[in-house]
């Protein structure tokens, strides 16, 4: 059956470029807010709606679920990096104080995959005595040749000593690049690497289950409530209405924590075998080893430009290291610069046996914005163009034009660029060497179908929105309370948001960016049902017709009669609450189908210990109509401070002896922390957007794309060489700095 | 106790492997480096079960440990005060800071019974009943948090901050916190909650 539509004349776009466009939309739903709409609650700053939760320490994360005779489970690991499992003796682990429930994972003659394989799993009455257990976990392993460095791996490109990848151009899809590349006025190659990043999530993975006959209730650290549900269901072979998941709170995933896990399975297997609740929480070593990471990347760009600084070959190879898998590893370049480009594209995959890649935060596009980046900024010196008009002559994103030109003015880029990359500032300490950079950002992010919100009015007119979808700290909760104000026109204060509870209505998984841009028109379309509900009911109660009550503005109103408060509306209602459920329609063609930002960084660069620090950076980022205004600007912030983080300071390091990370823990895996912090402003570029009724975009990865690239341009603009290797630490900016005197 | 080696040695020992050999000489001395052949100090526990007594947050909580047990769990799996976070277990990212007689530690790294006859303070008792601590307020009106799950060790850093200094400028307060770490991105605006609650309290 085709939904009725009915269309609705919008304006679109952004103040200074407003367009009027014609929407269809299904005539359940509402009108689109659009760039005319005046809002009451929408925009504003609000305090986020779990702030006094979190700061008090009451709010509970599934790590600090405490039951009555709560046991607590570890996983048993293999310490070898690739082999078979040959024997595995489990009694005298069963034997130890405490213990209540061992099970095998593996079976002799199991492939091990990964040093950090799971091979048992424990449960004892405290850690310490699962540790203890763990310790007589008797393990025999056939262990083979394992390659963990990708250099080494099979498939992995040459590079000679100066780091570029010796290997031709393939052959697939050649003629029309190489037809350009021979005809570009000036051709540059390079190739850029970068590392293994760890999500680090600060709350490990892991959840605390508890079993009532064949029900399983669990409290999961997730980013998928509903997706946790289905993988158990699937994995322990019961019915998902038997399964409820709670995710109140989460302390960060970043992409990695999609499904229950080996671990989660395993907290629940435990539990069943004990007839006790375990809580299953991964060490902070197994988090960095075992739970996923931001796969490192090899890759090749060779582009040619013209005298004009037009950009007119664009050829992209990438090698993608996303562990044992050999799948995932992929990157991707900006798209807004080579709209009219000949441009080819070659995606590999290197397996190393190393635990697998998993999406994080913008996967694969923090690595390709690095790269070309780059490479925009060292053909931008090739032809003596400022990096900045470079872009402006090749970005074909109007958003993101205004937005350079924005940016730019707010960070005064002209003025504070080194004019003499290589030189110290006249007159400053020789010692340090300052640089500006910038980078593009993008993102998809628009949300999509599959949520559901329930709302409720009381008597008392308190209003309740719920949904089962999780809250990562994004301000979700937030955004559900904000927006059912707006629409019903009362304060915030008058709405309790509820999330994490898949018995409440189905929500998305956290990834991608969807989760605000899908659940923001569900809340709306709820609150608008509930306010034509509470009208109708209204109406009963005085006896009227009920197309002459209309709920509004925070008030209702009877034609030609009385106006009645919120709150007195709601008194009418007695026990008989208003319970509706709001839909969340497909996305309609809006303005645009992804988000446009840019950042800009500023650097110093120590010459003599080639230690990098960022001075300041600035982003200026689209995400479609703000809804919470204060927890969307923070979550900007973080995106640029992880961005920070992954360009100086995150490594994996691996022991290739013996295939082992050596870094698994917060002192030798640097983390950006307080003292690195540089000074950071976010601008959220408002546009209108008109493709749902609220017409929210995500902006959790958009951020998190470009902060790597502009502060390596920075780099590039204080030292005058690019680094192509990230993260920038001192030994590479050290070798960088030699080779541009030696030059 | 809050920040590793001034020198950047690394430790040569994990804490596991001398607390098992701790527990297996019987010693109560853990002062860090100390060896378990010299207990010192007033009390000697041997392996297995004891009960101590804490003053936790201005009241007497009695309590089953090991000699083993860590500050941190025995708060969070004994007593339920769970706003103390275990995020890496060894002293490196601040989330389970609680203070002791007014000096923020890493509850992972100090023995529950090395508490004994130590005020405790954590985050729950930071504030009583339903008031808020100046503090807590202000990181509430910056949104200074995200996920929240470093929010605990922050505000308690932070509040040690505030114990020692009047009026931190923006580098103390960085320095004072650079024992605690955020995944999601929150320093700047910590940073400005902590200056804000100075400027009230001030």
């Amino acid at each position: 059956m085709n939904p009725r539509r009915e269309e609705h004349e919008i304006t679109v776009g952004f103040a200074g470029n407003a367009k009027k466009i014609k929407v269809k939309v299904d005539d359940r739903d509402l009108r689109p807010w659009d760039l005319e709409t005046k809002f009451q609650t929408v925009g504003t700053d609000q305090a986020r709606a779990d702030g006094v939760a979190k700061v008090t320490g009451r709010a509970r994360y599934a790590y600090d679920i405490n039951l009555p005779g709560l046991l607590h489970g570890l996983i048993v690991r293999a310490p070898i990096a690739k082999g078979t499992l040959k024997a595995l003796d489990l009694e005298a682990a069963k034997a130890m104080p405490g213990v209540k429930a061992v099970l095998a994972t593996k079976q002799p003659g199991a492939r091990i995959r990964f040093a950090g394989d799971d091979v048992a799993a424990i449960a004892a009455e405290t850690l310490d005595a699962a540790r203890d257990a763990a310790e007589k976990v008797r393990m025999e392993f056939t262990a083979e040749p394992h390659v963990t460095d990708v250099l080494e791996a099979p498939g992995a490109p040459k590079l000679d000593q100066d780091g570029e990848v010796t290997a031709p151009w393939p052959e697939r899809g050649a003629e029309r690049i190489e037809t350009a590349i021979q005809a570009a006025r000036h051709v540059r190659s390079a190739t850029y690497r970068c590392e293994v990043q760890t999500h680090s999530s600060l709350e490990t993975h892991g959840l605390t289950a508890r079993w009532y006959g064949d029900r399983l209730t669990v409290w999961a650290s997730t980013q998928a409530t509903f997706g946790t549900r289905a993988g158990l269901a699937g994995t322990l072979r019961i019915p998902a209405e038997n399964i409820t998941v709670h995710t109140e709170f989460m302390g960060g995933g970043f992409g990695s924590k999609f499904q229950p896990g080996i671990e989660g399975v395993l907290a629940c297997r435990l539990a069943k075998a004990a007839d006790a609740p375990v809580k299953l929480m991964l060490s902070r070593h197994e988090e960095h080893t075992c739970a996923g990471n931001r796969p490192g990347a090899i890759i090749q760009i060779r582009a040619g430009v013209n005298d004009d600084g037009k950009i007119t070959a664009f050829d992209y190879r990438c090698w993608g290291e996303p562990g044992f898998t050999g799948q995932g590893g992929g990157t991707r370049a900006p798209s807004d610069y080579f709209r009219d480009t000949a441009r080819r594209d070659t995606q590999d995959n290197v397996a190393t046996d190393m635990d697998a890649g998993r999406a994080m935060r913008a996967p694969g596009w923090p690595q390709g914005f690095f790269a070309t980046e780059l490479m925009l900024d060292e053909l931008a010196a090739a032809i003596g163009m400022d990096p900045l008009e470079f872009r402006l002559k090749n970005d074909r994103n109007e958003v993101r034009l205004a937005e350079w030109r924005q940016g730019a003015e707010a960070f005064r880029w002209a003025e504070r660029r080194n004019k003499t990359p290589g030189q110290p500032r006249a007159g400053g300490d020789p010692r340090w060497l300052h640089g500006c950079g910038l980078s593009s950002a993008a993102w998809g992010g628009m949300g999509g179908p599959g949520a559901r919100v329930t709302c409720r009015i009381h008597a008392d007119a308190r209003v309740e929105v719920r949904n089962g979808a999780q809250d990562l700290g994004t301000g979700l909760k937030t955004v559900l309370q904000m927006l059912a104000a707006e629409e019903l026109g009362i304060p915030v204060a008058m709405v309790t948001p509820f999330v994490g509870d898949t018995r409440d209505p189905v929500g998305p998984a956290s990834g991608g960016s969807v989760t605000t841009p899908t659940m923001a028109p569900a809340v709306r379309h709820a609150a608008a049902l509930a306010r034509r509900e509470l009208a109708a009911r209204v109406a009963a109660k005085l006896g009227v017709d009920a197309a002459k009550v209309a709920c509004a503005g925070g008030q209702v109103t009877v034609e030609g009669g009385q106006t009645l408060s919120f709150v007195d509306a709601c008194k009418l209602l007695g026990s008989d609450t208003v319970e509706v459920v709001g839909e969340r329609f497909p996305n309609h063609q809006g303005y645009a189908n992804s988000v446009a930002g840019c950042q800009f960084a500023e650097v110093r660069v120590d010459r003599h210990t080639g230690l990098v620090q960022v001075l300041d950076m600035l982003a200026v980022q689209d995400c479609g109509t703000v809804v919470a205004r204060k927890q969307a600007e923070s979550q900007t912030l973080g995106a640029m401070i992880q961005g920070v983080s992954y360009a100086l300071h995150e490594q994996r390091i691996v022991d290739h002896l013996t295939g082992r990370m050596v870094n698994g823990d917060f002192l030798y895996y640097k983390l950006t922390g307080p003292l690195d912090m540089p000074a950071m402003r976010a601008i959220l570029f408002p546009v209108a957007n008109g493709h749902t009724n609220v017409g929210a975009a995500g902006i959790g990865e958009p951020v998190a794309v470009a902060p790597a690239a502009a502060i390596a341009n920075a780099v590039f603009n204080a030292i005058g060489v690019p680094v192509r290797h990230l993260p920038l630490t001192p030994d590479k900016i050290l070798k960088a700095l030699a080779r541009a005197r030696r030059v | 106790m809050r920040h590793p080696p001034e020198d950047g040695t690394p430790p040569t020992f994990s804490r596991r492997a001398f607390l098992k050999g701790a527990s297996a000489a019987a010693v109560t001395g853990t002062v860090p480096g100390a060896l378990p052949t010299a207990p010192s100090g007033p009390t000697s526990y041997a392996p297995g079960s004891h009960a101590i007594t804490l003053s936790v947050n201005g009241g007497e909580r009695r309590l089953e440990v090991e000699p083993r047990t860590t500050l941190l769990d025995a708060l969070r799996d004994r007593l339920d005060l769970t706003g103390a976070k275990k995020i890496c277990d060894r002293g490196a990212c601040g989330g389970c800071t609680v203070e002791l007689d007014g000096i923020a530690v890493n509850s992972c790294m100090v023995l529950a019974i090395d508490a004994v006859g130590m005020k405790v303070t954590t985050i729950e008792g930071l504030a009583p009943g339903e008031a808020l601590h100046p503090l807590q307020e202000e990181f509430v009106h910056c949104d200074a948090l995200q996920c929240g799950f470093c929010t605990p060790g922050f505000v308690m850093a932070a509040h040690a901050c505030l114990n020692k200094h009047k009026n931190p400028d923006r580098a103390t307060i960085q320095h004072e916190l650079s024992g605690n770490l955020c995944r999601c991105g929150t320093y700047g605006r910590v940073f400005e909650a902590v200056e804000r609650a100075a400027g009230r309290k001030g």
